[in-house]
């Protein structure tokens, strides 16, 4: 079995886990009593969000060490987790807005919060055009590198943006030095949807590498 | 005081429906680039 298939597999899975976890929210989680049924937006927004960190800090990661030791599979794997990770950060953008119009009154607004991760997303869009538009590989990568971790520095700055300036997003209640303040039900759900949406991340990005893969060896021969 | 929970179902719903769709779209976009030649 090939890397692409055993992706597919993965995501094929995820997608069937992820209609386990519906159950789960809808069924067998307790209705939040202030926000009604929208809070269990919450299952999909806040895992979605959390992998777009975790997509971009592994950008970073494998961007930094490209730099070092230029190993093409680095570049390769960078260019599958930004582009999964954009995937991602769009859920976050679309889910927020439906969650926010019930609980905030508005859609959209223009603070800190929102704004950097609707620049991240474009960040993520402008890495993918970047590798589109230069032809010679090594340039592309080395550029490319630099973007990934300009992103990942981003993402530093988007999880804290709600402790340094106002904003109608709430602060994080379960990635923070304290415990989570949330109930035990809700906080399995949410981390069950996480591990699903982590089963996905591994799945696409599996796929897009080997997508990657065959494209340089077409390249190269 | 008013007790009752929010009804807004609507907007679950459309959440729900959303993430699958594009999950499944950007599946669907990487099974067809990987068959080109």
């Amino acid at each position: 079995m090939t890397i692409a298939q055993k992706g597919r597999w993965l995501v094929v899975t995820g997608l069937v886990m992820l209609g386990g976890v519906y159950v789960r929210a809808l069924a067998f989680t307790p209705v939040e009593r202030f926000q009604g049924l929208a809070q269990k937006i919450f299952y999909v927004h806040v895992p979605a969000a959390v992998t777009t960190e975790l997509a971009v800090i592994l950008l970073g990661l494998a961007s930094v060490f490209y730099l070092f030791l230029r190993d093409p599979r680095l570049d390769r794997f960078a260019e599958a987790s930004a582009e999964v990770g954009m995937v991602f950060a769009a859920i976050v953008l679309t889910t927020g807005p439906i969650w926010g119009k019930p609980i905030w009154g508005t859609w959209w607004t223009w603070d800190a919060r929102l704004t950097s991760t609707l620049f991240l997303f474009f960040l993520l869009a402008g890495y993918q055009v970047l590798r589109g538009a230069v032809t010679d590989g090594s340039l592309r990568a080395r550029y490319s590198a630099v973007l990934g971790i300009c992103a990942v520095v981003l993402v530093g700055f988007i999880h804290l943006s709600v402790y340094l300036f106002p904003t109608l997003h709430p602060q994080p209640i379960v990635l923070k030095p304290s415990k989570p303040s949330l109930p035990a039900e809700m906080l399995l759900t949410l981390v069950l949807s996480f591990g699903v949406f982590v089963v996905l991340y591994i799945g696409f990005v599996m796929q897009r590498y080997a997508i990657a893969t065959r494209r340089a060896e077409t390249l190269h021969g | 005081m008013d007790n009752s929970i929010p009804q807004n179902a609507g907007y679950l719903i459309a959440a729900y429906i959303l993430v699958p769709t594009i999950l499944i779209a950007y599946a669907v976009s990487l099974y067809r680039r990987s068959l080109r030649p």
